[in-house]
């Protein structure tokens, strides 16, 4: 049994924590995306994602679900390990799609790096994880097929994929544990191994990019919180802080 | 630009493929895809077949119906089975009067 030292479990939090996040923001498109069915494949999306999410916090909170919960909804802000990618707000579908195709096409490389972890149960997970998020890459490729050839649309993903080049670039970010986590055997390498990767496909998708030009934002390793955290925070808490005292 | 497909699904086994819906889709991947997640989201189904509705070929219904007007294509057995019957009453009786003669 691999120990969750707190380095580890910097490391896990970190991935939960832009899972949580990001099933979040995409949830919030429930009953205002473009068409019905999209409504029902995105929404599904975000659920998928806020399971993910909470096997990763199960490793480190194990089955209690008010230890879960605890996790997911009370750590004080500082205590988030979230990139900035899946912090920032949003109401536009372009933003929004963009966000979805380059998350989940970095989501691959995270799981494919814990695919064979020395902690069984986050190999496992992957296995789980890998089998939703190959329908999350089709949904993502498939839109952005059906969209790119148009100019207007072009445009408009264009746009979007400037404004997040440099938060997704925070994606790659570790948190402070990632390399206790890859020296333990619980990932290959760090995330970080992938950015190549994942910006060859980027660009072989929406044209070059001026990578070296991008500045990735100021997170200290995943330590600080954007502008839009406590907003976000405070509507995934809205019902709970209505009344905390609440029976459920 | 988008098209209408109607959805099938079918479970494992010897069911047929059934009629579960339509849905409209930019391309026949995005199809495929959303029906998955309209038609299907709770394993309703383990084959799904799409069929773009304009690939459908469809008879005019006053040319289909005179055929719902011919009593005599419904082989119900019914006629026969008295047929049958009574030939077999028949041939009983006839054995019972040279049993007793």
């Amino acid at each position: 049994m691999t120990e969750i030292t707190p380095g580890v479990r910097e490391f896990i939090l970190a991935f939960a924590d832009d899972e949580h996040l990001m099933g979040q923001q995409h949830t919030e498109w429930i009953g205002v995306t473009p068409f019905l069915e999209e409504d029902l494949a995105f929404a599904s999306i975000g659920q998928d994602e806020l399971g993910h999410a909470a096997m990763l916090y199960a490793l480190v909170a194990g089955d209690d679900d008010a230890a879960i919960d605890e996790l997911a909804f009370f750590r004080p802000d500082d205590e988030y390990r979230s990139c900035w990618l899946v912090e920032r707000a949003g109401d536009d579908w372009a933003d929004a799609l963009m966000r979805h195709w380059m998350y989940d096409l970095a989501e691959m490389h995270r799981w494919e790096l814990v695919a064979g972890s020395s902690l069984t149960a986050l190999a496992d997970a992957s296995v789980l994880a890998e089998r939703e998020e190959v329908f999350h890459r089709r949904h993502a490729d498939s839109l952005l097929d059906a969209l790119l050839p148009d100019t207007d649309a072009r445009n408009r993903l264009e746009e979007a994929k400037d404004r997040f080049a440099g938060l997704a670039l925070g994606m790659f970010e570790g948190s402070d544990g990632e390399d206790e986590a890859v020296a333990a055997g619980i990932a290959a390498a760090p995330l970080s191994s992938r950015l190549d990767a994942w910006q060859a496909a980027v660009d072989d998708r929406l044209g070059p990019t001026d990578w070296a030009a991008i500045s990735v934002p100021a997170q200290d390793r995943r330590r600080n919180r954007s502008a839009d955290f406590a907003a976000l925070r405070g509507r995934m808490r809205e019902v709970f802080d209505l009344d905390p005292a609440a029976v459920w | 630009m988008t098209a209408t497909y109607e959805v099938f699904l079918k479970k494992e086994g010897k069911d047929e493929f059934r009629h579960a819906g339509a849905l409209d889709a930019a391309t026949d991947e995005l199809a495929l895809l959303l029906a998955r997640e309209a038609y299907v989201r709770r394993g309703e189904g383990d084959h799904l077949w799409l069929v773009r509705r304009d690939h459908i070929l469809e008879e005019d219904p006053a040319f289909i119906s005179p055929n719902a007007d011919k009593p005599h294509r419904h082989h119900d057995g019914k006629a026969v089975a008295e047929r049958r019957r009574s030939l077999r009453e028949s041939a009983s009786s006839s054995d019972d009067a040279q049993e007793q003669s």
